[in-house]
Formats: structure tokens, sequence, C-alpha cells
């Protein structure tokens, strides 16, 4: 059986065959990765260490992030890489960035949804001043090619469910008055700060929003339910569904969402906004079944374990702006996307 | 020079780009040591910057200065014009130096590559403009050995980015302040200063003209006088670089420099700010040199 | 008529002054301006090429002094508005605005490059609080895509600008180019917007009909195309086309061929032709004001126009940043220097 990194580096280099030619601009230039030390900054590193190793791109990358050298001591093999640094730092707090900085991927946000009811206000800071510092930072840079926000879909509001799939226009009134409020609207005041921002100093700058993900060094922990429902089945117990399932989700698998972010920093334009996910949309149903197929006996898929007033949703991305501008494509359909999955949290560390 | 413990004490006032760039210098300067790191954003990036390099800071701008007055003996002023005018009056009621980075036009104009030595007596230097550092020098020299200088021009282009809000709303004031400069050092003559942004990226580093209106220009005394006034200049502005000697075209007379600047705090671009502070350095040392045996 | 009517200004005796090294003299604008009127045009704009205060050894000296050649063109003018151009960075608000207000201009047209609009704040308030009338110019406009053209005519819009101009100034524009451009910003200002051609790919008369098609209400086109470069759209083409269209203008067909006439006998030995250097310099996207200090420089420095042009676009350059001929002048003939020794390069 292969280990885990195996798994990585096999699904690193399926994403990355025939397709670096679009990364070409990276090769050879330095960039910054704020709070890449989380699932899309460890991706980051596995697609440029092997960018590295096996297309000499000899791409340098300086990580900022609080949780450094936790990472280090984790994954030793992105940790001790000749050509990444780590600086450990508060984004709150950065001043200054390496001078020789050609692109940045602004990554460093609170995430956690469990952090979004406990400490609402550290999201809103984090998020918003971050964005603040890390800019005003980007301006004093010389060589600065592009500047990758990474956004949220959650910016657009809750999707109709009579609409498909929502393209980079949807916009759907949403309140803004209540604490469960602050993720969004902090990504919101982000874009709309990164948008004056490019108006004012004229810095080059492209706006990703990513949507649902799954795939290795994801945490099983986040209170999510693709991961409620593989850690569930790992553990030999039944997923529970509040709802029917019938709300709708799509999930990209992390080899995809890591290429696909690195094609908005190289080939995104200034003012732009892109997708980044699936168009693939699955209901948390099937999803289950899904899962519970990889599993003898297969555990039991409990529906409507919530109150009745439980709601169904839906959120799917359309991504053909992100195909047509980028160039890029789905290259890891949802069930292969599973499967892997459940086979790296299956694998031994090494 | 080997930097000694006595180095002369001073304050900066102003924590934006400018006053950052500024203390990066001070920081490397071995003549200076930055006593006080003044604003009135404790968390503005160049304040925390400062912070963070364990130089003290204080939040209370003009008071911060007042209340720590015993500590330093000049004191840079990197804020606004309006600022300055207040500032002026109270650093002179405290007898300390003032170095004016803002066009407030209160001190002596202070070009150092022309009168540095003249300026040593004065309380208050203001050091013009970017445009007016880069080419007054240039006129000076244009002027020592011309007679019959009907007009000087100056045109400077810096990048965009370099241009912050302030220095765009305040475009009419920088042409003054730079056209007064320029008549100020070459014997009263007209002067126009003329300023264009350039957004191309990359960005475009610093570049000056001077173009003359002269009766009988003599091109051979103009060139001498122009390679010796660009080598004094590249003493204290490193990246100062001549890059058409003076020629005639079109019947004038015409010389060109780029900025480079040293990318202390701000990039290599913005040339325009560099040469500012490297002269606002270059008057300070000289007070250093002067007090210490 | 089925469309609005057209607001047509004129600019012939301030993008002419590039055509001819700004050696415009009182008499042609006494005898331009009369017809002007007569024509009727809704606004005449005069003055050095790069406008109010730009009369320079940088990009060349008038003929005539500012106030006079207002003055003189204040005095033919009674329907026809009388317009200045306007770049922050030559012209100041108190110098040279407060003394074109006194000499009674009615139009100032305040312009930068086009992705600078924040340095017309100031002159634009300036003149609004005179009491006159402002309108926002965005120049070199090919060198910005039309979402950072709309952002920058949306800050004139909130300066207080009244209008807001494109202008192609390197005349490298083709009309689809206009469409999206004029069309975005007609669709989303508030303010009239309106076109300004140059004709260095032949295409200025096209493009000015296309700013039409998408919603401009404004346009500027100079007698005979008397303007810099390979010169502006012909007025006299304009107001033709404009009424084969059914787009109606204040201005009358036949006196405005007459205006065209007088310009050709004003101006003989001025009037811009395409040639393989306007052409180039089109191509090359660079300001159609450079011609004659190319062209100049080339000549002097014994090189190819045509090469400087092809340099100077590389570097970006935008207008008012003439003194960069010289060093790309200068530069180019120093690298020919071991062919004229006789070495291999």
């Amino acid at each position: 059986m292969k280990s885990r990194l195996e798994q990585v580096r096999s699904d690193t280099a399926a994403v990355l065959k025939g397709r670096t030619e679009l990364l070409k601009p990276l090769a050879g230039t330095h960039l910054v990765i704020t709070g890449g030390t989380g699932f899309l900054g460890t991706w980051l590193l596995e697609l440029i260490a092997a960018l590295n190793a096996d297309y000499q791109f000899n791409t340098r990358v300086t990580i900022y992030s609080r949780s450094s050298p936790d990472f280090i001591r984790r994954h030793k093999h992105l940790g001790s890489h000749k050509e990444f640094r780590f600086l450990e730092g508060d984004i709150r707090f950065l001043t200054e960035l390496p001078h020789e900085t050609d692109y940045i991927i602004h990554a460093a946000a609170l995430t956690d949804r469990r952090l979004f009811a406990s400490n609402p206000t550290a999201v809103g800071e984090v998020n918003g001043l971050g964005t603040i510092r890390l800019l005003r930072a980007a301006s004093l840079l010389e060589n600065l090619r592009n500047l990758l926000l990474v956004s949220s879909g959650l910016v657009y509001g809750p999707q109709l469910l009579s609409v498909e799939r929502i393209n980079e226009l949807y916009s759907s009134g949403f309140p803004c008055d209540s604490a469960n409020a602050i993720y969004a609207e902090s990504k919101r005041f982000a874009e709309a700060f990164a948008a004056s921002f490019v108006s004012e100093t004229k810095i080059p700058l492209v706006i990703a929003r990513p949507f649902a993900f799954v795939g290795p060094y994801q945490s099983l922990e986040l209170p999510w339910a693709v991961t409620d429902f593989i850690r569930d089945s790992l553990a030999g117990r039944p997923i529970k569904i509040m709802g029917d399932g019938s709300t709708v989700r799509s999930l990209m698998y992390a080899s995809d969402f890591a290429y696909w972010t690195l094609a908005a920093l190289v080939r995104g334009q200034t003012r732009q906004a892109y997708n980044i996910g699936s168009p693939e949309p699955v209901d948390l149903l099937s999803l289950a079944r899904m899962i519970t197929q990889h599993f003898t006996p297969p555990p039991d898929i409990l529906t409507k374990v919530g109150q009745s007033g439980y709601e169904t949703t839906r959120l799917v991305p359309c991504v053909d702006k992100a195909c047509r501008e980028l160039g890029v494509q789905l290259t890891v359909p949802l069930a292969e996307a599973i499967q892997k999955t459940i086979n790296w949290h299956r694998l031994s560390e090494s | 020079m080997q930097p000694t413990p006595e180095k002369m004490k001073v304050a900066i006032v102003g924590t934006g780009n400018i006053g950052t760039d500024l203390l990066m210098k001070v920081l490397r300067s071995p003549w200076l040591e930055c006593r006080l790191f003044a604003g009135r954003n404790l968390s503005s990036p160049g304040m925390m910057k400062a912070d963070q390099m364990g130089v003290p800071v204080s939040g209370k701008g003009i008071q911060g200065i007042v209340q720590r007055r015993t500590e330093f003996d000049l004191v840079f002023d990197a804020t606004s014009a309006e600022d300055h005018k207040r500032h002026a009056v109270i650093l002179a009621e405290l007898g300390l130096l003032a170095v004016d980075l803002t066009p407030a036009k209160v001190g002596k104009m202070c070009v150092p590559a022309v009168n540095l030595e003249e300026c040593l007596e004065a309380q208050n230097v203001n050091m013009v403009s970017c445009g007016g550092q880069a080419s007054i020098p240039l006129a000076f020299a244009i002027a020592s050995v011309n007679q019959d200088i009907e007009y000087i021009e100056t045109v400077s282009s810096i990048a965009s980015r370099s241009a912050g809000p302030a220095t765009r709303i305040n475009l009419d004031e920088y042409l003054a302040t730079t056209e007064n400069g320029l008549a100020a050092f070459s014997r009263g003559t007209p002067t126009k200063a003329i300023l264009n942004l350039n957004p191309a990226q990359p960005c475009v580093h610093m570049q000056t003209t001077v173009l003359a209106k002269i009766k009988n220009p003599d091109l051979e005394k103009t060139r001498a006088a122009v390679a010796a006034i660009v080598r004094k200049i590249q003493d204290y502005v490193p990246g100062y670089q001549l890059i058409v000697p003076p020629l005639i075209e079109s019947n004038r007379l015409a010389v060109m420099v780029r900025v480079e600047g040293r990318g202390d705090y701000m990039p290599k671009y913005a040339g325009n700010l560099d040469i500012i502070n490297c002269a606002a350095i270059a008057i300070a040392e000289a007070h250093a040199r002067r007090n210490r045996p | 008529m089925k469309h609005q009517r057209i607001i047509v200004t004129d600019p012939t005796l301030r993008d002419g002054s590039h055509a001819c090294s700004h050696q415009i003299s009182v008499e042609q604008i006494r005898r331009y301006a009369t017809a002007a009127e007569a024509a009727g045009v809704d606004y005449l704009e005069v003055g050095h090429g790069n406008g109010l205060g730009a009369s320079s050894l940088q990009v060349g000296l008038s003929l005539v002094p500012e106030r006079e050649m207002l003055a003189t063109a204040r005095a033919c003018l009674k329907q026809t508005g009388l317009s200045v151009h306007v770049m922050p960075g030559f012209a100041t608000a108190k110098r040279e605005i407060a003394n074109a207000i006194e000499v009674g201009v009615d139009l100032f047209r305040v312009g930068s490059h086009c992705t600078e609009a924040d340095l017309t704040q100031r002159h634009i308030s300036y003149v609004r609080n005179a009491g006159k009338e402002a309108w926002g110019v965005l120049m070199m406009t090919h060198m910005a895509s039309k979402e950072v053209l709309l952002e920058e005519s949306k800050k004139m819009q909130s300066y207080g600008a009244q209008g807001i101009m494109l202008m192609d100034s390197a005349g490298a524009a083709v009309p689809d180019d206009v469409k999206q451009k004029i069309g975005l910003l007609a669709e989303k200002l508030e303010v009239p917007v309106g076109f300004h051609a140059h004709n260095n790919l032949g295409l200025s008369v096209a493009n000015s009909l296309a700013a039409l098609e998408v919603g401009a209400r404004i346009l500027d086109g100079t007698a005979r195309g008397f303007g810099a470069g390979a010169g502006n759209a012909p007025l006299e083409l304009i107001v033709a086309a404009m009424q084969r269209l059914g787009y109606s203008c204040r201005a009358d067909l036949y006196k405005v061929l007459d205006a065209g006439e007088l310009a050709e006998e004003l101006f003989a030995e001025n009037l811009p032709v395409s040639n393989s250097i306007t052409i180039v310099s089109g191509l090359a996207g660079v300001f159609s004001g450079f011609a004659k200090p190319v062209q100049r420089a080339a000549k002097q420095m014994g090189v190819d126009p045509r090469d400087v042009f092809v340099e100077l676009g590389k570097r970006k350059v935008v207008g008012g940043q003439e003194d960069l001929i010289l060093e790309v002048a200068s530069e180019l003939a120093a690298r020919q220097k071991p062919v004229a020794d006789g070495k291999p390069r």
C-alpha cells in the first residue's frame, strides 16, 4: 500500500501532467503565501514543490502564517524544502513583505465555522484588518506582478434554489446585522477594500471565490457535511443527515483547487473575480451514499434527524468564466475525489 | 568612518511612507541616531515597523516631540505643509533644528549640492520638492557657466504608483514650490515646472529634464559644470545618474537625469521620494559632522 | 430627427497647434474663430496643443501668448462657447485657470492620462466654484480597459465634471474598441459622454460614428482634421455623416464646409497627412502630439523616426513626456554608432 505522501505526490503529478505551460510565469519568481499552512496552503506548496522538482520552476515561496512552526513539524518534506521560507506572524501586524516578491496569494483568514460562532469579532478583525495590512505592504513592492485575494463563494449571499449555478455577477440580498453574517461580510469588505485599493494605487489584483472542497490534508474535525460523513464512516458510525438530504453542494478535489488557484494568480486579469469550485451538484443523500459504498459493511444513513424546520439550501458555482479565461478544467470528478480522500485517510503517515 | 557612540540624536515626526523611509536612512547613518518616531497613528505600517525595530515611538505627534525635547537636537518633519507651519513655531521655541520635507516653505531652501554650508546656519531648512532636489543643482550648474539665460524649465516624470493621494491633490503647490526653488538658485531667471505621472508597469524610475533658453550657450563648460555637480549629488544620492549629458536641440539646452531610489522602505522606482530624503539626511549629517571635532 | 441633438466641439485652434509646432497666429485665430461662430459649432477650443500653461521648451513654445490667443477668439464668438484644454501638471488653478476665467472662457475640459483622473479633482472643483462649465477628459484611452475608464470617469463625475470625453490621443483605436468603451460609459454615467478621434489608422470618422451609435452625445472634430499627428476627425466629414445618419446638431453643414475651406487656406502648409510616421505612431500607441518633435529629434540625431516611435511605444510614454524623445533618439543614435564607424554590431 502506498503512503499518504505517495498518494499526494501522484495527485500533484496527475494534475500537473501536460498542464504546466499555463503556470510558466511562476518559474523563477518569488511567491508569498499568507496563511500558507492551511488546507489550500499545504496543497499550493505540494504543487510548487512538484513544479520545482519535476519541471525546474525554481519558484521560491515565503509562507507567512501564525502556525508556521507547527506546520514545519507536521509536514517535514515541505518544512525542509530549500525553496520555502516560513515566517511566523499574525497578519494583523504585518508591515512589510520581502522586497523581491513577484506574486502574492492572500489566503490568511479565519475560516473555521466554529470560530464564527464563538469568536465572531476575531473573524471580522483578522479577515478585514489582515487584508488592509497585506495590501498596504503590497503597495510598497516594486516587482509585484499579481496579487490573488482569496475571498469566498459566500459573498454572493444565499443561492436561490431556482438558480442552478451562480456566476460571478450573482447577488442575493442578505442581512448584515447578525453575528452569523460576519464571515461573509468580512470577505465582502475585503473585496470592496481591494477594489478601492486598486483604484487608488493601481496595484495588480485578482479575486478568487472558492466554494467547497474535499481531499487529503483537510481536517476531519471540521463540522462540514463531507468531513462529518467521512469521519463517521471511518469510525464505523452511522451518517446523520439533519434534513431530508436534499441540500445541494458541489465539491472540488484539493489538487484541482490548488491548480486553479495558481492559474488565477498567473492568468487572472486585474479587477476580475473568478469562482473556483466544482460545477457538479450533489445532494447530501447522494454524497453520503457515495461515501458509504467504500465501506463494508456500509454505515447506515439516517435522514431527518434534525428539526423539521431544517432548511434545504443550495450552493453550486458556475465556473465557465474561470474555464474560459484561466484555461483550467476539472480533472478529478466527484466520485474519484471521494474515493481518493477516503483512501488517503486509511493510509499510514509514511 | 567608524560609527561612534556619540551620534547626533534626531527625531522624526510623520510616519507615512516618507517618514518611514527616512527612518531607515537614519538607522543606517553612522552619524545619526533616531530617538523618537512620532506620528498620530500608532497602527500605521511605519509606526509598527519602527516599534518592531526597537525605535521609541509616540502616537502624540508634535506633542510627543515637545514632551521629550531634551532627548534630541534635530527634528525631521515629514507631515504636511499645513502641519509644519504650526510645528515650525514650536520647534523654533524649543531651540531644535528643523529639517522640513513638506512644501511649507517656512525655512531656508536647502539643496545640499548647492548650498549646504549656508544651510548649517539656519534653524529651519526646507527641502523644496523632489523635482527641485533633482533639477536645481543642474540649473545652478548651467547658470554658473552661462550668461544671458532667458528661461529655465524642468520636467519630471514619476511612476504613478509613487504619487499618493496627498501628492496628487497638491500638484499645483508642487509646481509652484519647484518653480520658486529653480528661480532662487538660477539668479531669478523665469522658470516653469511640469510634472507627468506615468502608470506604466513595471514602474518607471523618476526622470528629470532641465531645459534652458540661453543666448550663447557654452556647451563645453556646461558639460563640465554639470558633470561636476552630478558627482557631488551622487555623494548623497547614490541612484542619481546623468542619462543625457547637456546637448543643444531645437535652440534649447537640455540635460536629463534619472533617479533610482535605494529601496529602503519605498520601492526603487520611487526615486522622487528617495532623493528628498537623501538630501534631508545630507544636511542632518553635515550638522552632526560639524558638532563633532 | 431620430436622435438627441449632438454637441459638436471644435478644437481646431487647440489640437491644430500641434500640427504647426504651436505657431498659430492671431490672424489665423481671428479668421477661423469667426468662421466657427458662423458654422455654429457649440464650442471652439483654443490654445496650446497641450492646453493651458503648456507653452514650454518641453512641448514647444506658443507663438502667441495664451491670454492673447483666448482674448482674440473671445472677441469673435457669440453663440459658440469658448473652450480650453487643461492638463494638471502643466496648468495650475490659481494661475492659468483663473486667468482664463478672466478672459471669458466658458468651458474647461480638464484632462489627465486615462488612469490618473484624481489629478483633476482640484482643477474641476475650481472651475465649478467659479461658476463655469467643466468636463473631464481622459487621454490616451487605448491604454486602459473599459472598466478602468469607467472608474476614472466616475471619479471626474464625482468632482463635478458635467461631461466626459474619451480621447483616442494616439489614434490607436478601432471602432469596436470605441463601441465597448463609449458604450459602457454612456450606459453607466449620468453626464453626457463624448469622443475625440485621431486619424493615424484612417479610422477617425468611423470611430466617431461608432461612438454616436452607442450613445455618445458629444463629438470633437477639427476643420480639415487640423490636429496632431495624422489629424483628427475632419469636422466637415462628421457633420456631413451625421446629417446622412439623421443625427441633429446646431452646426450648419454649408457653413462648416466653408470653415473647412478657410482652414485649408489658413493652415495650408501644415495640414495633417497620413504617412509612414503617423501610421507607425498609431500602431505603437504613442501620443499624436509627438509627431513633430520626433521628426525634429530623429533628423538631428540621424535615426529613423519610426524606430523612435516604436521605442517610445514600448516605454508606454504618456502625453507630456516629450523629453523622452531626446533620450530615446540619443540612445538609438548611440546604438547605431558602430555601424557608422564601419564596425560590425
